[in-house]
Formats: structure tokens, C-alpha cells, sequence
């Protein structure tokens, strides 16, 4: 048992389910190899590996597979389709186990759980019985596994979500418009956002110009559900729902601008993007802007975009605060 | 009330149209798409959108100017950005300030009210029994349309004058959407076809390059999108197969006409490269390619918008199995920038691949034997 290494790709969905799966594995006795954090190599690789018309994370995720098969007895790599009520996964997240195996040699096995949650076979806890089952027969061994990893997952959730204390502190809601921190929210895909090699950085450079950053994990999701009322059809892909339902919330709370992150040819975000475009017309109080990354985005013009940004809000509210 | 349809090839205008005619709604038919469809779709569009979000915008615009107070469009759930096009284009047109009712005909997934509502509109006060009628007859119209389209694409490469077999099914189609009898249609389909025959007497056994065109419907089904390359493949001396049928897509929707067989075994053939569905018709895609080179079909051409989510999937699996099986395909992305010159040359060099790999076999075959 202690032999087994795993590795998991840190890319996509990695980012919203880390906890849980890392905490499965490591509850099994498994070793857990992550592929790190994005660099210049991992994208190169992944480059010439993928065809030309997939989205740059999807090219990440290739490069992050190369980067990791050769250190590993197995691949994680989990099929998401469904995991809430009419929230399906973008297209390329469903196949791709299938896509990385078509497009890559000699790859270790690959642990594909599907997760449907439509049917019961596939829900989450009976997909990753399955996999314990590969790695164990101790099924008890198993379910306290899962059920401590859910507890991480759940915790890890809640730990991100803002206290509403501290929001109305921080100057969020009105009232507080003269103090200098600006609260500003970086909405997109979590492979995006807290990815720091395809956004070059930008949460670290906010927060050395002294931002409050907001992302969309800090919204409870109970909000969230409560923002998407607000749409007349509901959004059908989970990720989507997370950004836009934080989107409409920081609407709703008018903070100081929104920097939507999109990547080249992302299919959910070229709806959602409108979407959000459109909303921004109707809160003109809140400053909207949008950044789209891949794979030739230079540093240089995304600096030159935030301080643009930025300067226009500290305007904004200096011109704001002589009316008054 | 007024209402309107997307061009959404021939088969659904025409069986559309006669759907909402019979239901007795006054039809306002977009014009034909134009360069004009397609810039007024692209100027008011999201950028990154796919191209049948652009061009039906293009269409409802035009036919909103034409006086339409209604536009009947099918939504779903996902995952394909397909689902969400009625929305997206009822909230672009609003902010266009067009008034108008958007009647998407779905699933009702907690918005059971609104659907019924759709359903209430389209359906018109009409008895339930005239409802299934009209469908019975939109359903007719549809089959004749596709059996014409289908039988086109098996007269074209072998026609004795070019643009016979084009003029033929025009006027097929013509007399298809005047016609509002299951039986006059039934006729009329009998006869084309029996002029269609005639047109390639002395030919019938010529042997030619068989291709199977794949990928995403809209695209594969507009001719003004796809530039013609049903056509075109035609004049080439290509008989064209084709992948992509309206018909299950519209049985599964309206749950009538249960034809699910073939659909499956398509499904199964792609089992072995992409084991899940995708959503659009990225499964399909690989399936019809797995089959077509067990069944002595020569290529396949996969036809995707760009940013097409489920086809860049079968892409990407499409090489795979290209490799395995020792088929060729060829992939065609379009979008606005797309110049037909570029098409066309892609399209000549790849029949030409074709023949040549097809020479070469018989060659071998006959050394084979031969020796």
C-alpha cells in the first residue's frame, strides 16, 4: 500500500476540489503527487502536446499530465459531469480522461471516477468507493476516508466564505467610500483566478497596491443560489454559476470594480461574459472590465490594463467625493 | 400571431414552417441568410460566441424589422452552449430594444410556468387533435426534405449535366413546402426521385470517392454557413454522407417516434475512444467516423464552429482515431473570417489525397492477386 503513488495534474478542477481529493488519498495511505504550480515548461509541453483549438487551461492541464506521468503509478484524472441540480461541467471537462488518452503515450493507468450525481452509482461517495476499492479492500477503511475528506472539502468551503462582519468593515456596503482600500473582485474559472502563472500574478500585484481582493469562494454558495434567482433561465454549468452568482452579489453590494477573467475561446464565458457585460450597463456604479488570457498574453499590457483600471476607480470616487 | 423561425437548414424551416402555419399562426420567415445576416449578427453578438449564436441573431433581427412579434427557438440544458441560445438572444434583442415574445420550447427545469406558457402560445387554442396533426405533418415534410437532401448528394457526382440534380431538388423543395398533405408529399418526393434517376442515366455504377461529412448540425445543416460543401464535394465527384440527420434529434424532443436504434449504435462505435457523452454531437462525431471506415467510405470531413466545445473534443479524439484505423479526416472550422477561396482549395486537395490512397490500394490489390 505505502508503495502507491498518485498524482494529480494541480490544474482545472483541482482548484475547487483540492481538499477533498487530497485528504482521500492521504486518509488511504497513498502518496500524493502533485504536479505544482504552473511554469513556463509545464505550458510549452502542453502546448505541442494538444491540438491547436482547445482553450489554454485545457493545454495547462495536458502539460501538468507530461509533467507528472513519469513519477507516478497512477493518474488522477476524475470525469465531472453533474454535480448539482442542472449543473453539468463544460464539455472538455467531460472528456477529458478520454481526450488525454487519445492525445498521450505511454501514460500510467488513469483513475477516472465519473461523478454523475443523476444516478446513484455515480454519485460522489459511491465514485470514490470505486476508486478505494482499486487502491484497498478495507471498505470501512474506505468510507472514513471519504467522510473525513468531505469534512476537509466542507470546511475548506466555509473557511473562504466572508464573515458578514468583516464586510461591512471593510467599507463594502456604502458609507465608507472615502477610506482608501479598494475592495475589487477577480471573478472567472478557479483555474484562473488562483492560478498565478496564466493570470501573471495579478492577485499579488492587487494586493501590493494595497486592494482588497475578492474572489468568488467568499461568497457563501446559499447567496449564490439566492443571486441566480435573479436570471430569467437558469445557468447550466457549475462553474458559470459560481462566478456569476458572485458577480451578481458584488453587483448587488456595489464594491468598487469587477476584473473578469476569461481565457481565449472559453465557451461558458463567452455567454456568461455577456451576461455579466450586461449587468455591468444596469450597475454603472460598479467598474467592470474584462481580461482575456492565452497563451501569448504579455505581462506588460495586463499591468498597463489594471493600473487603467485602478486609476479610473480612484478618480471615480475623488470626482465622487467633491459632489458631495 | 406574427412569428418567426431561425434558418436552421432546409429541413426545420420548411417543417417548421408548416408546423406553426397549420397551428395557425401567421409564419414571418427570415430572409435567406446574407453577408447582411451574418454582419448584423456578428456587430451584436458576444465576440467569442460560436458562429450559429451569430448568424441566428442575424436572422431574428431581420425578421423582427420584417414585423415579427414572436420567435419560436428550442432551448436545453446543457452542456452545449446550444441550450442557452434563447435566452442569450432574447436579452441581446432586448437591449436592442426589440419587443417581441421568445417562445423556447424545453425541458422544463424548475420553470415549469414558463414553459407551459410557450406551450400555451405556440399551441394557439387548438384542439389537441389538430395539434397532432400539424406535427404529424411538420414530421412528413421534414423526412421528404431529408430523403430529397439525401438522395441529391448520392445523384450529384454521377449527374450527366452539371446543376441538374441542384435544380431538381430546388424545385423538390418548392413544391414540399407548398404542399400541406402528407399524401401530396409523398408523391412528390416519389417523383423527384424518379427524375433523379433519369439525370444520371448511363452513370449509375460509376464508381466514386465517398465521403461522410460529420460534426456540428448547424453548421453541416446551413448550407449558407458551411458554404455549400455538400455541393461542392458534389462537383468534385464525391458522393457525400451524411452524419448528422435532424430526425432523431427532433423524435428524441418530441418523444413520438421512438428511432433510437441506429442513434445507439453510433454510440457504441465511439464507446471505444470517447466513452461518454459530451454533449452537442461530439460522440456522434466519433461514432459516425469509427463506422464509416469499417463500411468502405473513404473519408470523413468534420465541420465545427469555431469555439465549438463538444466538436474540439472530437477533435482532438478524431486524430486518435485517424491514426488507429488508417482513416483520413479532415477538419473544417469556420467562422466569420472564413473566405470560401481557402475552402475550396482545402477541399480539392484533400478528394485529391483521397484518390490517390484509393489508387494506390487497387493497385496493391491487384499485385496481390495478381502474383
Amino acid at each position: 500500500m505505502s508503495g502507491i503513488t498518485i498524482g494529480i495534474p494541480q490544474s482545472l478542477l483541482y482548484y475547487e476540489y483540492f481538499p477533498l481529493w487530497r485528504k482521500f488519498f492521504e486518509e488511504l495511505g497513498v502518496k500524493v503527487i502533485e504536479s505544482g504550480s504552473t511554469t513556463k515548461k509545464i505550458l510549452d509541453l502542453g502546448e505541442k502536446a494538444a491540438i491547436s483549438e482547445v482553450c489554454l487551461p485545457v493545454k495547462v492541464f495536458y502539460g501538468h499530465v507530461l509533467s507528472l506521468k513519469d513519477k507516478v503509478d497512477y493518474l488522477f484524472i476524475p470525469c465531472m459531469v453533474y454535480v448539482e441540480k442542472t449543473a453539468y461541467f463544460c464539455p472538455k471537462f467531460l472528456g477529458l480522461p478520454d481526450m488525454i488518452k487519445c492525445s498521450l503515450d505511454s501514460l500510467p493507468p488513469i483513475i477516472e471516477p465519473t461523478i454523475d450525481i443523476r444516478k446513484i452509482k455515480t454519485n460522489f461517495k459511491n465514485s470514490f468507493f470505486k476508486v478505494g476499492k482499486m487502491l484497498t479492500n478495507d471498505s470501512q477503511k474506505i468510507y472514513r476516508a471519504f467522510s473525513k475528506a468531505q469534512k476537509k472539502y466542507q470546511s475548506y468551503l466555509n473557511s473562504n466564505v466572508l464573515d458578514k462582519k468583516i464586510l461591512s468593515n471593510s467599507g463594502m456596503p456604502a458609507g465608507n467610500k472615502s477610506e482608501k482600500t479598494m475592495n475589487i473582485a477577480l471573478l472567472g474559472h478557479s483555474y484562473l483566478v488562483h492560478d498565478p502563472f496564466i493570470n501573471l500574478n495579478l492577485i499579488s500585484k492587487l494586493k501590493k497596491a494595497k486592494i482588497n481582493v475578492l474572489t468568488a469562494e467568499m461568497v457563501s454558495k446559499k447567496e449564490i443560489k439566492h443571486q441566480l434567482k435573479k436570471l430569467y433561465k437558469p445557468i447550466f454549468w457549475a462553474l458559470s454559476r459560481k462566478t456569476l452568482g458572485a458577480a451578481l452579489y458584488f453587483f448587488e453590494k456595489k464594491i468598487d470594480g469587477i476584473i473578469h477573467l476569461t481565457t481565449f475561446e472559453c465557451g461558458e464565458d463567452s455567454l456568461v461574459g455577456e451576461i455579466m457585460h450586461q449587468e455591468s450597463k444596469r450597475n454603472p456604479s460598479v467598474a467592470y472590465t474584462e481580461f482575456v488570457f492565452d497563451e501569448h498574453t504579455g505581462e506588460a499590457g495586463i499591468d498597463t490594463r489594471t493600473e487603467a483600471f485602478l486609476d479610473m476607480i480612484t478618480r471615480r470616487k475623488r470626482h465622487e467625493n467633491n459632489v458631495t | 400571431m406574427k412569428i418567426t423561425l431561425p434558418n436552421f437548414g432546409n429541413m426545420t424551416t420548411i417543417g417548421g414552417k408548416a408546423l406553426l402555419f397549420n397551428l395557425g399562426h401567421e409564419v414571418i420567415l427570415p430572409p435567406p441568410n446574407t453577408k447582411k445576416t451574418l454582419d448584423l449578427g456578428v456587430r451584436y453578438s458576444p465576440e467569442y460566441c460560436c458562429l450559429p449564436l451569430k448568424i441566428l441573431l442575424g436572422n431574428f433581427i431581420e425578421a423582427l424589422e420584417k414585423g415579427a412579434e414572436a420567435i419560436a427557438m428550442v432551448g436545453g440544458w446543457g452542456p452545449c452552449r446550444f441550450g442557452y441560445y434563447a435566452e442569450m438572444h432574447r436579452r441581446i434583442l432586448i437591449d436592442l430594444g426589440y419587443e417581441f415574445k421568445m417562445i423556447s420550447l424545453e425541458k422544463p427545469r424548475g420553470n415549469l410556468m414558463q414553459v407551459l406558457n410557450n406551450v400555451r402560445m405556440l399551441k394557439n387554442k387548438r384542439s389537441l387533435f389538430s395539434v397532432a396533426k400539424a406535427v404529424k405533418i411538420a414530421f412528413a415534410k421534414i423526412e421528404a426534405v431529408e430523403e430529397l437532401e439525401k438522395a441529391a448528394l448520392k445523384t450529384r457526382p454521377r449527374e450527366n449535366k452539371k446543376g441538374d440534380t441542384t435544380k431538381i431538388l430546388k424545385k423538390g423543395l418548392l413544391l414540399i413546402d407548398e404542399n400541406n398533405s402528407i399524401e401530396e408529399i409523398k408523391k412528390i418526393t416519389q417523383k423527384i426521385l424518379g427524375e433523379y434517376e433519369k439525370i444520371i442515366a448511363g452513370n449509375e455504377n460509376k464508381e466514386v470517392i465517398k465521403i461522410i461529412l460529420v460534426g456540428e448540425f448547424y453548421v453541416a445543416l446551413e448550407p449558407f454557413v458551411n458554404y455549400h460543401i455538400e455541393e461542392k464535394l458534389g462537383y468534385l465527384g464525391v458522393e457525400v454522407e451524411r452524419g448528422i440527420s435532424a430526425i432523431p434529434w427532433i423524435s428524441s424532443f418530441l418523444k413520438f417516434f421512438q428511432q433510437h436504434q441506429i442513434h445507439d449504435a453510433v454510440e457504441d462505435a465511439a464507446k471505444d475512444y470517447l466513452s461518454r457523452s459530451v454533449g452537442g454531437e461530439g460522440q456522434n462525431t466519433i461514432g459516425h467516423i469509427v463506422l464509416a471506415s469499417k463500411k468502405g467510405i473513404d473519408g470523413a470531413i468534420q465541420v465545427i464552429p469555431f469555439t465549438c466545445m463538444p466538436e474540439i473534443v472530437a477533435e482532438t479524439i478524431s486524430k486518435k482515431v485517424c491514426e488507429d484505423l488508417d482513416f483520413p479526416v479532415l477538419t473544417q472550422i469556420y467562422d466569420e473570417q472564413t473566405g470560401e477561396e481557402g475552402l475550396i482549395t482545402r477541399l480539392e486537395a484533400f478528394v485529391d489525397l483521397l484518390k490517390a490512397k484509393k489508387q494506390e490500394r487497387r493497385k496493391e490489390y491487384v499485385t496481390i492477386s495478381g502474383s
